[in-house]
Formats: structure tokens, sequence, C-alpha cells
């Protein structure tokens, strides 16, 4: 410890300086700020977000008794056995390719207790993948 | 004699509020993420050999980035992994996860379709698929996931 009050009052104001200066950087996250700041436009996004295509059943939702008896469903089971339990999805989003040869089907359940929550199901042929949820942001 | 007067009272608070935020607050600190890749193959990216890195492994497509950089192909959440590599997974490709493994300046936690992931002068790439016992399998990556990965659009 040390008696700062004999000190001169410009070594306590630089002393004060120096803290702010140190707290706001610590604030800040600097990586972050370098990475997404500093770089060029190309790091934003510039591809829109997956959205459904084709026809939309808005009357579709997933109760959560139907939920409970999907996730009883383990990946590589055939496809009917989640059709089984949700026979509609509320739309389909668009055919991708993850694995070389394999066209992968996306279908959404939004959540009827949670309907900013969408349950995505994956299916490669006549076989079921996995499933994820996605949480949309509030329009 | 020490006696503590306003100005090093308040500095004093300053200093603790700060330290206390830097060292609880980090809206990037990513945990690692470990997952279980159902090829138990004796040399992983990330070991050592003689003193080297192992920086890929069977199952990786080395691709020759330059410096540029790869990009995020769905809007998901970039984790590291092991050694110099990263994680990406989105909710839009359910049961896959992306491994990424030479990229510098990785840009971790959640990324929007399209945004960099990171950048380097190689890629090792791989795609992983979700098995029933939670394990992940190394499979071939369709072209169009690569594609998605070395364009931003």
């Amino acid at each position: 410890m040390s008696d700062l009050e004999g000190d001169p009052p410009i070594l306590k104001l630089l002393l004060l300086v120096g803290l702010v200066l140190v707290g706001f950087a610590l604030m800040v996250d600097v990586r972050r700020v370098s990475w997404n700041s500093f770089a060029d436009n190309s790091l934003k996004s510039s591809r829109p977000v997956e959205t459904c295509q084709g026809e939309i059943h808005e009357d579709v939702v997933l109760s959560r008794e139907n939920l409970a008896a999907f996730l009883t469903v383990s990946e590589r089971e055939p496809k009917f056995r989640v059709q089984e339990i949700l026979p509609q999805s509320y739309c389909q989003l668009p055919t991708i390719e993850v694995r070389a040869g394999v066209v992968s089907e996306r279908e959404i359940y939004p959540l009827a207790f949670d309907p900013q929550t969408w349950l995505i199901i994956l299916y490669e042929g006549e076989e079921y993948a996995g499933y994820q949820f996605r949480f949309q942001a509030p329009e | 004699m020490v006696r503590m007067i306003g100005i090093e009272k308040w500095i004093g608070g300053i200093a603790i509020a700060l330290c206390t935020t830097a060292c609880s607050l980090d809206p990037n600190s990513e945990p690692i993420r470990q997952i279980q890749i159902q090829q138990n193959w004796a040399i992983q990216p990330g070991d050592r050999i003689a003193g080297h890195s192992v920086v890929a492994g069977l199952g990786d497509i080395s691709i020759q980035l330059g410096g540029d950089r790869a990009y995020a192909p769905f809007a998901g959440k970039v984790q590291p992994s092991s050694n110099k590599c990263a994680l990406f997974s989105s909710p839009d490709v359910p049961a896959y996860l992306f491994r990424l493994c030479g990229l510098d300046k990785l840009n971790l936690g959640e990324v929007q379709a399209g945004e960099a992931i990171g950048s380097g002068d190689y890629l090792y790439f791989a795609t992983l698929r979700k098995q029933p016992d939670g394990t992940w399998t190394i499979v071939e990556p369709a072209k169009d996931i690569l594609e998605r990965i070395l364009k931003p659009s």
C-alpha cells in the first residue's frame, strides 16, 4: 500500500485516465471488433436465410405428445416410422445435397406450445437422418 | 500511515468492477466441443508425430485456400474443436456436422449464412453424419456444400 495523498494531482489524473482506457479495451471485445469491423464487407452474410418452398400448411403444429413420440424414433430408421407419427409437415425447405450423391429432404414442424421454434427433420431417401430445432427471431 | 481519500476509493472500485467484468463476460467464449468419431483411426488431426502436428487425416478434403476465407454454408454455430479445428453445425442441416481445420482468425459463435468462419492457406474439411449411438461418422461431402463454404454467396 502507498499513500497517494501526497502524490501530485496529475499522477492521480493519469492513473484514472489509464484505468478508464484499460476498462474500455477490456469491455470491447478486441478480437471481434478487429475481425468484423475492420475487414471488408465480404465478411457479412449475403446468402438469404433458408425458407419454405412449395405448399404451406398453416394449420400444422406439433403437440407435446407428438414431439415426445417422435423423439423415440432413432436416426437411420425408415422414413415411414416418422410419418406414422407426423403425417403432414408445415412446409419443406429446399432439397440439398450434403453427402455426395444423396439428396436430402427437410421438413418443418412449428411447435404448438412455442410457435417461434421449428422442428426441422432431415430425410435421405427413405431413411430418417436426424432433427434439429431452429429458433425463429420474433417478427 | 495510509489513508484512502475519495479518488483512491473510486479508482479501486472501478478496478474491481473492470476485473470482474473482464473475467466473467466474454461473448465469444465458446467451449471446446468434443465429439466421438466412429472411425477410430490411429492418427487424428491434432496429433503430433516427431514434433510435427497432424493437420488432417483420412476423410478430410484438402483445399488450397491461398489465404482466402471459408464461409458458413448455412446460418449456424462455429465451435472450437481440437487444435486449429472448428466444428460448424446448423439447425438447417440436421444430422450433420462440418469440421474445418487449418483456419486462422476463427469467427466463433453464431454466424449467418455466408459469413466468414476463418481464413488460411489450406482448409482441411470433413463432413460428419450422426449415428444412432451418438457418434459421428466421416462421409464423402457433396460439391454443393464445398461451394457454399468457398463462396460467400
